[in-house]
């Protein structure tokens, strides 16, 4: 448990005021221990908030306590201020870094995570959010990752306007919409000796079943909802694309109209009359109003996570695969003998 | 309200709707010759009318002279004159050309102020100059126009305190003239027995005092030239007119309605102590026994004829008695009967009595009483005993109502028999869907339908003998209607003797005649829809079902009248059935699929209205709707046409949804059932079924698992079997049937399911499995080979099915659909690009193009090369 989880595939470009997050041993299990009550009850996303500190260019996260499930009856936002102040009675970090949610083999990408990340981000600068999968973890693979807005995504919420255009100029894509910040979790001297004791204790046999080969159920899940993306974005295509035809049809229209107006001008000079206005192409002819394309973009951004789960996945079972292979064929050589 | 219902009565439906609002039902006023009390009716309108004017002419008067205005008291003035000229008429008419009252002494009063502002010299100069001036015209003309009333205005001077009798509104005219004939001091005297008091008439039913008071005032005149005997006096009236026997009859009415109605009066009056009285009972006058003709008179069949035109001719009137009517005809009936005129006029009277029996119900869209319906049934029957016992009598439309022949062999009588028949079942049915279909009553009211058969079997026969074909045609088709939704029991026994003639072979009959000669498509579609239906009632399914495709009514019913779209939709509903009872499964789903689809088959069938949801349907629209709904005894159940309807969709989609399941493109066979499965599937916790959709359902999903034990435990139990089965003819046929297919499409589901997972299947075990015979199952495995539904080899020696893996896995199959999809999105992505103009466009010859663009080019290229291609393919 106490090894690093989440490579960093990707550094980060840019400049960020933190390198890395620190996430103390207490922090991810509580966020483990919430996150799976959450799912197994009901199918809903868990959420909390995470405290801790800024140290150089580290975040360090100490703690967190769970958002209540979604009351009326209560103000969200007392109850956290009343907890932060309570915990700060009992001597932990107050300082509101970020917040955590659940999430199913990837799907947390959506709108409301961009929403909240992003007043986040723009209350408190250093926040992240962590995601933990807890599909995946429940394989047995922890699996824990910090992601904070570019600036490009700050931008491009900040104005609200998700035409192409204003995406282009942003140069803005689902790529980099999030950036991943490695995540480090660190225990104290105490709790590694403990663990390293307990390690010692487990029977042999005990976590030796890496070797699970029943990969099929697992690739199916990932199929489909890969396919409802893929249909979504398709369907986001076509909105698009319907729009372009309107557009061109406009284009076509209003140079008809135009060249109409200025045959009609030219016989209007000739009889020495005033000419029409030109204006008034821009009075019937509105344009059409550009589909969004933040949501195309998300959906861009689910398919990509999809896509490298599968692969990653793939990749994994390839290589158990080949492995089992060898054992195999060992085997079958040892008995031929 | 029932003028929407245009049918034949309209006319007497929308007179009676029109007096309903009236608190009080009409006199009884035998009034034949209506026209002399109508023009009254229409003066007095005109009298009051005029006379209202003059009295708010005069009233304006008044006003002038308090105000001493007299130019404009000399222009109202004329207005009076020409008022009065215009009333003059009416003046004349009503009151034997005296000037009413209250217009001489106005002309009075404002003859006295006149000649009073006139005298007053100093007032006259005060006055400014256009008032004298008025004032001097006014005299003289009023000098003038008062010579041509002095009489009267002399009568008026000697008493001017008596009350006008113009206040009175709209009571009696005889009051003015007996005002100005007699000494006025002896009138109150004879008056208070005949006459309302004045306040009486003020009351709001003065309206219908309307015709009975002018009755009273016109014979109080005779009154009161000898009041001793009313009744001698008039029969000596009477004799002197004796050739008007009309008039007499008449006046005779009148005499026993006023005397009866004096007679209550006093009464009345003793108990009143002479105050006021309002109302004149309805029933007074019809318990006496209606006249018909002078006591000697020679009564003869023209006589009875032209007795018959009258009273017939008040028919329809607004205030015709409809029973008096009735009662009348009767008499005249009993009268002919007496004095022996023939049975043709007999006949005759009879179908008057039939029509005006008809006309008795107020209201088409309601039914009439159960007591003259069977009024109604005894005389038509007799008519037709009639029409058979004489083979020379011939009752037609075509026959008009001057070449009657009454009298002498061969007789001729208009009227149309079938027509009666044809409404008379109408409002059998209408009498039926009155009732609580789950009473005693309805029993009590459906046991006459036997008569009615047996009638129409009589008129038919009636008609067989002198009819044209498209008569008999109309005959045949009330039988038919009366025929084809019973079930002959002898008509699918097998031991039938050939001449027994069933329902079959009528219906056969009935409609091959209607085939053969009928002109109008109407009868024919309904014809054969009723033939189908009668066919599918008793399992002849592949005589109903190719009779139904010979016709091709499938494609033009939309366009018939709703009650032959009802019908298709009955026969529709029964060729399902009877192709379920017969095992056709599929072409029972394919009958009902159209009536189920919908969700509302009781609509559909006319079996009962659904309240909607969108809109409140109007009155009208609801009574036209109530019209159509089907009588309880023809429905049929609903209950067991949607379990026959879910059990077929369940044994065609279970097996269709296992071969289909990575099918992107898999379509849903039958909706409703989809749905209902849905539904099912979706809820957490599924209990034991049980309603008959529960079941249903239930079923399907043990299909779906392969459990045909299950399966068919939960179609086939006891409750289901109370429910549906037992309601079917041959109920353990079906039953059985059932079983074999829930196996059958068991086995094939199972198949398609876990195909995959075996590399050879026994068919012997498969067999023992599903409790199919062996032979069964081979060939059921066999049709699935060569349907390419089931990748396998048969194994003889062995008996066995050995599969070929060659179909993908699960994963493989998802995998193709995703590419499948990934391929639709890079084409609308490149069509996206192919657009030029675009914003990405743009974009990209900013940014030097390259990395956007280069990629993808390709693809594009060979994309639009093809495409062109293709164009050119086209254009050649």
């Amino acid at each position: 448990m106490a090894s690093r989880a989440g490579s960093a595939r990707r550094a980060p470009e840019n400049e960020a005021t933190i390198q890395y997050v620190q996430c103390d041993g207490l922090a991810v299990m509580k966020i483990v221990k919430h996150c799976h009550e959450e799912s197994c009850s009901n199918m809903e996303v868990a959420q909390g908030a995470l405290l801790g500190l800024v140290v150089e260019n580290r975040l360090e996260i100490t703690n967190c306590f769970p958002f209540p499930k979604h009351d009326d009856t209560m103000d969200e936002e007392e109850y956290q201020l009343d907890m932060m102040r309570r915990l700060r009675r009992v001597n932990v970090d107050h300082f509101h870094v970020g917040w955590y949610q659940s999430a199913d083999v990837g799907n947390f990408l959506s709108l409301s995570l961009l929403e909240s990340q992003y007043h986040y981000q723009t209350s408190i600068e250093e926040s992240v959010v962590v995601i933990y999968d807890t599909k995946k973890s429940a394989r047995g693979f922890l699996t824990l990752k910090a992601y904070r807005l570019t600036p490009q995504a700050i931008a491009m919420y900040k104005e609200g306007d998700y035409t192409p255009e204003a995406l282009r100029n942003l140069k803005i894509g689902y790529e980099n919409l999030f950036i991943e910040v490695p995540i480090v979790i660190r225990n104290s001297p105490l709790t590694n000796i403990m663990i390293s004791e307990l390690t010692e204790m487990i029977p042999e046999e005990e976590g030796s079943k890496f070797l699970d080969l029943g990969t099929a159920s697992v690739l199916e899940g990932q199929l489909r909802s890969l396919m409802e993306r893929v249909d979504e974005l398709n369907q986001e295509a076509i909105k698009f694309n319907r729009y372009q035809q309107l557009v061109v049809r406009q284009q076509q229209d209003k140079h008809r109209w135009m060249v109409k107006r200025a045959q009609e001008n030219a016989a209007r000079a000739a009889k020495d009359e005033t000419p029409l206005p030109e204006e008034d192409v821009n009075k019937l002819f509105k344009p059409h109003p550009v589909p969004p394309r933040l949501n195309p973009m998300i959906v861009a951004g689910q398919i990509d996570t999809y896509s490298q789960h599968i692969s990653q996945f793939c990749s994994q079972s390839l290589a158990k695969l080949y492995l089992t292979q060898a054992l195999q064929n060992a085997k079958e050589a040892k008995q031929n003998n | 309200m029932s003028r929407f219902f245009a049918t034949g009565t309209d006319s007497e439906s929308e007179s009676s709707s029109e007096d309903e609002p009236v608190v009080r039902a009409p006199a009884p006023v035998y009034t034949f010759s209506d026209d002399e009390e109508e023009t009254k009716r229409v003066v007095r309108s005109m009298k009051e009318k005029r006379y209202e004017e003059l009295e708010g002419i005069i009233h304006s008067i008044r006003n002038h002279r308090k105000i001493k205005d007299f130019s404009s008291a000399l222009a109202s003035f004329e207005e009076l004159q020409k008022a009065y000229t215009r009333a003059a008429p009416v003046v004349q008419k009503e009151e034997n050309g005296v000037a009413p009252r209250f217009f001489i002494r106005a002309l009075v009063e404002l003859d006295d102020w006149v000649v009073g502002a006139w005298n007053e010299r100093e007032a006259r100069k005060a006055l400014s100059k256009g008032n004298s001036k008025a004032l001097t015209s006014l005299r003289q003309k009023l000098r003038k126009y008062t010579k041509d009333f002095e009489a009267e205005i002399s009568k008026f001077r000697e008493d001017p305190d008596l009350p006008d009798d113009n206040e009175r509104k709209d009571s009696s005219s005889s009051d003015e003239s007996e005002d100005e004939e007699k000494p006025i001091k002896e009138k109150p005297k004879p008056e208070p027995l005949l006459r309302p008091p004045p306040e009486d008439d003020e009351s709001s039913d003065s309206m219908d005092w309307a015709s009975s008071s002018s009755d009273s005032s016109f014979s109080s005149d005779d009154e009161e030239r000898g009041t001793s005997n009313i009744r001698e006096q008039f029969i000596k009236k009477v004799t002197k007119k004796e050739d008007d026997e009309e008039k007499i009859k008449l006046k005779l009415k009148k005499r026993e309605e006023r005397r009866e109605r004096s007679g209550k009066i006093n009464k009345r009056d003793v108990a009143d102590d002479g105050g006021e009285w309002e109302t004149v009972r309805k029933g007074a006058a019809t318990s006496d026994k209606p006249k018909m003709f002078a006591k000697d008179s020679d009564i003869d069949a023209a006589l009875v004829v032209k007795k018959l035109g009258e009273i017939s001719a008040a028919r329809g009137r607004k205030r015709t008695d409809r029973r008096a009517q009735l009662e009348l005809l009767h008499e005249l009936r009993t009268v002919a009967l007496q004095h022996n005129l023939g049975d043709a006029l007999q006949l005759k009277l009879r179908s008057a009595i039939v029509a005006a029996l008809f006309d008795y119900n107020p209201k088409v869209s309601d039914a009439m009483k159960p007591e003259y319906w069977s009024k109604l049934v005894e005389n038509i029957d007799h008519m037709v005993t009639l029409l058979l016992a004489h083979e020379d009598m011939v009752l037609s439309e075509t026959i008009l109502e001057e070449n009657e022949q009454l009298v002498t062999p061969p007789y001729q009588v208009r009227g149309c028999l079938l027509t009666y028949l044809e409404r008379l079942d109408d409002e059998f049915t209408k009498l039926l869907k009155e009732c609580d279909p789950h009473s005693n009553e309805y029993v009590e009211r459906l046991k006459d339908e036997v008569r009615v058969s047996a009638l129409i079997d009589r008129v038919c026969q009636v008609v067989e003998r002198d009819g044209t074909p498209q008569e008999i045609c109309r005959a045949y088709l009330r039988k038919i209607d009366h025929l084809y939704y019973k079930f002959d029991p002898r008509a699918v026994r097998k031991d039938l003797p050939p001449t027994e003639e069933t329902t079959i072979k009528k219906m056969e009959r009935y409609c091959k005649y209607i085939y053969a000669h009928d002109e109008t498509d109407r009868l024919r579609t309904r014809a054969i829809l009723s033939h189908i239906y009668h066919h599918a009632l008793h399992d002849n399914w592949f005589q109903a079902r190719d009779l139904l495709l010979m016709s091709h009514l499938q494609e033009t019913v939309q366009h018939s009248d709703p009650s032959t779209q009802i019908l298709y939709n009955r026969t529709m509903a029964n060729l399902g059935l009877c192709a379920f009872r017969r095992g056709n499964v599929k072409e029972a789903h394919g009958c009902l699929a159209e009536l189920m689809m919908t969700g509302k088959p009781k609509e559909l069938l006319a079996q009962g209205l659904l309240p909607q949801r969108q809109h409140e349907r109007s009155k009208e629209q609801e009574k036209i709707e109530k019209q159509r709904q089907m009588p309880f005894h023809m429905h049929i159940n609903l209950e067991l046409l949607e379990c026959v309807y879910l059990v077929s969709a369940m044994l065609i989609e279970i097996p269709y949804m296992a071969a289909h399941e990575f099918d992107a493109r898999r379509r849903m066979i039958s909706k409703t059932f989809y749905q209902n499965l849905r539904a099912s599937e979706r809820q957490a916790l599924v209990g034991p079924p049980e309603s008959m959709r529960e079941h249903a359902v239930a079923a399907a999903r043990a299909m779906r698992r392969g459990d045909w034990r299950a399966c068919l435990n939960y179609i086939v139990n006891e409750k289901m079997n109370a429910k549906v089965w037992d309601l079917m003819v041959g109920a353990d046929n079906v039953r059985a049937m059932l079983g074999r297919l829930i196996r059958e499409e068991s086995l094939r589901t199972y198949l398609f399911t876990y195909a995959h997972v075996y590399a050879s299947l026994s068919l012997r075990s498969l067999a023992d499995m599903f409790e199919l015979p062996r032979q069964r199952v081979h060939s059921l495995v066999s049709k699935m080979i060569i349907n390419e539904e089931l990748l396998a080899s048969l194994d003889d020696p062995s008996e066995c099915a050995i599969l070929h893996r060659s179909e993908p896995t699960r994963m493989q199959a998802l995998a193709l659909q995703l590419a499948d999809k990934v391929g639709n999105l890079v084409d609308s992505n490149e069509r996206i690009f192919e657009k030029q103009g675009s914003f990405f466009q743009r974009g990209g010859a900013q940014r030097g193009e390259g990395r956007q663009r280069e990629r993808p080019r390709e693809g594009w290229n060979r994309r639009t090369r093809n495409r062109r291609r293709d164009d050119e393919r086209a254009d050649d």
